[in-house]
């Protein structure tokens, strides 16, 4: 089992969650969609696997690399 | 390091009797083959690293290799002044071809010594090295496998003397840069001098988790600093290359860096007179995309697919892109048009919008003085929105690096064209073209532009009315309407101050014959580029 971080390439805010804790994910799967510079930015998810945490809500404040959730596969 | 002794005696496919200067001939050809010694090279390949014998092997063409400077190195000699061993130079160089272009290329022989230089009068490579001198005098590019932490303080004792910083220093490497191609691959740890070399080249590349990159190594860091980091935490590819751009792209391999050399090399001519070699197309010029009149969502807060737009635009299978890991927010792409090498430059929606951040503006300014140098036109596919705002972006210097891309573009004198795929605002929309000329502005009918964009815009402007209306959401909400009506990208091409608005679907066959148009204009402008005046 290992344990993927989710990160966000971008300073925002998280604008909506698609996903909830267990779903089950596939590489390219949209997690969530953060708000940048008026534009939305679709969190994808980088590798198969499950989602074993969601660390953000929306509205909150996001910063570069900062974790947002994590999946573990 | 070679023993003399061992091979003094003949063998028959030699053909029998040798005359005495032959044997030494070949006694000393053998011993450069053999670098550092079976040690040495075995421990090079157990840090999953080749040789420098190996490397040229796999990067040049087939025996087209003329080595230079073969039997420089260190002999040592018995009483008799017979020659008992050599250890060869750690630098191997000499001329060689990729896909049939003639190069000067040398590399750091990291078992002998650990690539250090040798002392000898005259340096095979490096910092005023032979192979510069032979890329500058033939105007053939010059290729670096650089494996080396350059000068070493053991060398003051051998000389006697400290030596100063910058005689026989980087004067050639500099005077390179604006004459032919110079690209180099980061192949071991590299500091100090082909650390410098390495970035003084038009396109570096270094292999992700076996090579490193720093002004100075974990030794020095611990001395001066105190603290302690491992090598690769302070100069792999993480930070060279995607955190940096210290190093313009990652391999995965050493053959992937290889292979990345010859391709970057594909573009460019052999020099600065001399024109982009123009390759067959088998793609159709008039081949007209569907997919590009809907590639751009209809929401405009939505992004898409910068990448799949260029790869629908230019020749199918000919795109090459720099520092895709750094400044994301831009794309800079060598891609071909019906054969002919062209720049494209391309704002990234998907990283903050495209808005230009200042290390996207150093890649851009990177890019654009590559291809003005090389006589490789531009084409500017453009969504921007502006420069990056927020503490983090000021505290980057943004405006500056953001202002060095306006002055640099504003200097471009290759044929440039800019196309708008949707937003172009403001003064890093002033960076995507170069406007001094005739140079065309084109535009889909996705395109906006002004200097801000509307939102925002009319809440800094109208601050008071909105403050003072009784519904002020509402009034900010009518005059973002009233000026949004002006904002059409049609009102502007109906006074001409944007010169064509194309249907999507005809990007490539207008950008094709852009890029023939251009090569007249090209032809009547080679040579070396003049500097002007001091760079904000």
């Amino acid at each position: 089992m290992t344990t993927t971080n989710v990160t966000s390439e971008v300073i925002g805010s998280v604008w909506k969650v698609e996903m909830n804790v267990g779903d089950t994910v596939q590489t390219g799967d949209v997690i969530m969609i953060l708000e940048s510079m008026k534009m939305e930015i679709p969190v994808e998810a980088p590798t198969d696997g499950k989602i074993a945490d969601i660390l953000v809500k929306p509205e909150d404040s996001v910063d570069e690399d900062q974790i947002l959730c994590t999946i573990e596969s | 390091m070679h023993n003399r002794e061992l091979n003094t005696e003949k063998s028959d496919s030699d053909g029998g009797a040798e005359a005495p200067l032959h044997e030494e001939l070949r006694f000393r050809r053998l011993a450069a083959l053999e670098m550092g010694g079976k040690e040495a090279v075995d421990r090079q390949h157990a840090a999953s690293r080749l040789t420098v014998r190996e490397r040229l092997s796999k990067l040049i063409d087939v025996k087209s290799f003329r080595e230079i400077g073969t039997l420089a190195g260190s002999g040592e000699y018995d009483e008799n002044n017979k020659l008992v061993k050599v250890t060869s130079a750690p630098y191997v160089a000499g001329l060689a071809r990729i896909n049939g272009r003639p190069v000067a290329i040398g590399g750091e022989d990291f078992t002998v010594r650990g690539g250090t230089t040798f002392g000898s009068a005259r340096r095979k490579g490096g910092q005023g090295g032979f192979i510069e001198d032979l890329a500058h005098y033939y105007k053939i590019p010059l290729v670096n496998l650089i494996d080396g932490a350059g000068g070493t303080v053991t060398s003051a004792k051998r000389r006697g003397y400290v030596a100063f910083p910058g005689v026989h220093g980087f004067e050639r490497s500099v005077q390179l840069l604006g004459e032919v191609p110079v690209v180099s691959a980061v192949l071991g740890t590299a500091a100090g001098g082909p650390a410098g070399r390495a970035i003084l080249s038009h396109f570096s590349v270094m292999v992700r988790g076996t090579s490193q990159v720093f002004a100075a190594g974990p030794p020095v860091v611990k001395r001066s600093l105190g603290r302690d980091i491992e090598k690769e935490e302070l100069g792999g590819a993480a930070v060279a290359v995607d955190k940096a751009g210290t190093i313009h792209n990652a391999a995965d391999s050493e053959e992937d860096a290889f292979e990345q050399m010859a391709r970057f090399l594909s573009y460019l001519p052999q020099n600065v007179w001399e024109m982009p070699p123009v390759t067959e197309c088998d793609d159709p010029v008039d081949r007209c995309e569907n997919e590009l009149r809907t590639i751009v969502p209809e929401r405009r807060t939505q992004p898409y697919s910068m990448h799949r737009l260029i790869e629908l635009v230019v020749d199918k299978g000919s795109v090459f892109e720099i520092q895709p890991t750094y400044g994301k927010a831009v794309i800079t792409s060598l891609a071909r048009l019906d054969g002919r090498p062209v720049g494209i430059i391309a704002n990234n929606p998907k990283f903050y919008s495209g808005a230009m951040d200042a290390n996207s503006a150093r890649k851009q300014i990177h890019f654009m003085e590559l291809c003005d140098t090389f006589h490789i036109p531009l084409v500017f596919l453009v969504d921007v929105p502006g420069f990056m705002v927020g503490l983090k972006a000021e505290q980057e210097a943004t405006l500056r690096e953001g202002m060095r891309a306006v002055y640099v573009a504003g200097q471009l004198s290759v044929p440039t064209l800019t196309l708008v795929i949707r937003k172009c605002y403001g003064m890093a929309g002033m960076a995507t073209c170069n406007k001094n000329d005739i140079d065309l502005k084109l535009s889909w009918p996705t395109g906006e532009w002004g200097s801000l964009p509307v939102e925002g815009g009319v809440a800094a402007a109208f601050r008071r009315e909105i403050a003072n209306a009784p519904d002020p959401k509402a009034r900010e909400k009518e005059l973002e309407e009233e000026l949004n009506a002006y904002s059409s990208p049609f009102r502007t091409a109906e006074a001409f101050a944007v010169e064509e608005i194309i249907d999507p679907s005809e990007t490539r066959p207008i950008l094709c014959e852009f890029v023939e148009l251009a090569e007249g204009r090209l032809r009547v402008n080679l040579g070396p580029k003049g500097k002007a005046g001091v760079s904000p």
